[in-house]
């Protein structure tokens, strides 16, 4: 089953077209990633799945939901992760996480229990009651992360969620996103690093607001004739 | 309700981590409190006075002693060169000039005609009328004891009359400029928590990008502004009541009406100053934007509210404008309210005025909130 379908999904700013008629299909506990370089439309094209920016033309179904007239009951379903961190610096990390769990609406006897398991897991617990501006990025990332599927959405939206971070704290997030994953949670991520691509279960290239390649990793590698995804962005970029 | 509830804690929690927002609510509105009253006041207290005198007669000598008794009057000598006296007033030295002409007491005696010249710096006008006023007034009052002391009158007529005019001023009976300007900047502060404060935090979340996170959980925007709005009307609220305070203390003002009326409608304009906080906030891209609208419109209610200058005295057009302007209805229900002790009925008008003009800011900065951007 799709969890996510996008049929010639557009954005116009103006005259400029962030995203030019991008279709594809995202299966129910897939890792799909979405590369590109900067200004390549994949912020926008996220915003558009998560319900925060209405498509100039073109249709998207998310968790069976239609972008344009069900922004809310998607909103609902899913998770999302902004490129700039934006939870609250100046509440505390459990303050953040009892904002959003209550917001989603976990009910009060469930949310403390969640978040505490949550933070084990992300081995915050110790860090709990700390304002979140004195935490150091890697762990901003990981607690936006756990904020982010506090809720368990049946997809998280994740905007460069390792940029900035060392590789460490980038190995330690792929390993949550794919516990995340094999919960049967779809996970739709941007990323600049090509390393982290050959994570993903199928990749899409996307240049100048359209999707110029989509496949797995490998199938990638074997239509460009090279050996890393790096290279296939390298030599496709060339083009 | 929940939802509501939590937005209240993380706006609490928020204002009270943030010490420099927490110092403009409330020490940065106080200080101006204690300091504002005592600036912006029209009464003189202070006149600074000169005398050419040409005659040096004993008449000239009793009237300028007769300024030695006044509270207001400085007086900065004799003098007897006129170039002098000028070079004073030109250089601020002195406010007023009074000058004896020669023979000025032989004139008197003889019931000749005689004048003096009183010259005032006009640069502040208000003080050079008031001046001029009180010149003449212990001038006059000098010339009157003269008269019948000196004159003999020949018949009742020439009597001067006994007439003694007595003033009472209602509803501010020291003629105390305070009585009025002290409420009046407990309207700008509950104008400004309302307005200003609400504007530049919801424009801040915006910036920093965290109104984000709020708006792609499935969270309705008439919660989410009211869980803004809550705290910031408990602050405005408790700011009101702090001042109310303060002006009883410190200036020693009493509220001659009902103080739950007060109250009352104190927070229907809140409500009307914390939508149009949301709203400014909803049109503007960063706070200083947001900032640039509110002091635009600051500015155009204040000088049009009656707190400087009588609406009276104003043209029509303007008039027209305050029927848009929420401050002036305002500023009107708390001078009837602090000062004369009016009842609902005569602030009837204002406060269903006010409840409308809430009901419509309010439903607009809703509408104005776009959680999908276009």
């Amino acid at each position: 089953m799709n969890s996510i379908e996008v049929d010639h999904l557009t954005k116009k700013f103006g005259d400029f077209v962030a995203v030019n008629e991008i279709s594809f299909q995202v299966r129910e506990g897939e890792i799909f990633g979405f590369l590109g370089a900067n200004g390549a439309g994949k912020t926008t094209a996220i915003k558009m799945m998560s319900g925060l920016l209405q498509p100039t033309s073109g249709k998207a179904i998310v968790a069976g939901y239609d972008v344009t007239t069900q922004a809310k009951l998607i909103k609902r379903n899913i998770g999302y992760m902004s490129q700039r961190f934006s939870l609250y610096n100046d509440l505390t990390v459990f303050e953040n996480m009892q904002l959003f769990g209550t917001i989603y609406k976990i009910p009060r006897t469930e949310l403390k229990q969640r978040i505490m398991d949550s933070l084990a897991a992300l081995e915050l617990t110790k860090q709990a009651n700390l304002l979140v501006n004195s935490i150091p990025l890697g762990w901003k990332q990981k607690l936006a992360f756990a904020t982010a599927i506090l809720h368990k959405p049946k997809i998280v939206f994740l905007d460069e969620p390792t940029s900035g971070v060392d590789p460490i704290v980038r190995r330690e997030f792929w390993n949550l996103i794919y516990q995340t994953a094999s919960t049967g949670v779809t996970i739709l991520v941007t990323t600049h690093y090509m390393d982290e691509a050959e994570y993903c279960h199928r990749i899409s290239i996307m240049a100048d607001g359209n999707i110029r390649l989509l496949g797995t990793p490998e199938e990638l590698k074997q239509q460009v004739g090279v050996s890393t995804i790096n290279d296939v962005f390298v030599e496709y970029v060339k083009h | 309700m929940r939802t509501i509830l939590i937005l209240i804690k993380k706006e609490f929690l928020q204002v009270f981590r943030n010490p420099l927002l927490l110092s403009i609510l409330i020490v940065a509105p106080m200080v101006q409190f204690m300091i504002f009253p005592f600036c912006a006041d029209y009464e003189i207290k202070v006149l600074d006075i000169v005398f050419i005198d040409h005659d040096g007669s004993s008449v000239t000598q009793d009237i300028i002693h007769s300024f030695d008794a006044s509270d207001i009057f400085v007086p900065h000598g004799i003098i007897h060169n006129k170039k002098e006296a000028n070079r004073m007033l030109k250089h601020d030295k002195v406010d007023i000039i009074v000058e004896f002409p020669n023979h000025f007491e032989q004139d008197l005696m003889n019931g000749n005609a005689t004048r003096i010249a009183i010259t005032a710096n006009a640069i502040n006008t208000t003080k050079a009328g008031i001046g001029v006023g009180y010149t003449q007034e212990i001038i006059g009052g000098y010339m009157q004891e003269f008269k019948e002391k000196n004159m003999v009158y020949t018949s009742a007529e020439e009597t001067p009359a006994n007439v003694n005019l007595s003033y009472i001023y209602w509803y501010n009976e020291q003629m105390n400029y305070k009585n009025l300007i002290v409420p009046g900047i407990l309207v700008i502060l509950v104008t400004l928590i309302g307005c200003y404060v609400t504007a530049l935090n919801l424009v801040r979340e915006k910036e920093i990008g965290t109104i984000e996170q709020v708006n792609v959980t499935p969270i309705r925007r008439w919660q989410f502004l009211i869980g803004k709005m809550i705290p910031f009307w408990i602050l405005g609220m408790a700011e009101f009541i702090l001042g109310i305070g303060i002006m009883k203390l410190v200036f020693g003002i009493t509220v001659q009406g009902s103080i739950p009326l007060l109250l009352g409608i104190t927070a229907i304009y809140l409500l009307v100053m914390l939508g149009l906080g949301f709203f400014i906030s909803s049109v503007s891209e960063n706070q200083l934007q947001a900032m640039f609208i509110v002091l635009f419109l600051f500015i155009i209610f204040v000088l049009l509210s009656g707190l400087f200058t009588p609406t009276e005295g104003m043209p029509k057009w303007a008039h027209h404008i305050n029927y848009l302007n929420p401050m002036s209805f305002y500023m009107e229900v708390i001078k009837k309210i602090v000062l004369k002790g009016s009842t609902f009925i005569s602030v009837q008008k204002e406060t269903i005025i006010l409840s409308v003009m809430a009901v419509l800011v309010n439903t607009g900065a809703i509408l104005s909130y776009q959680e999908t951007s276009k």
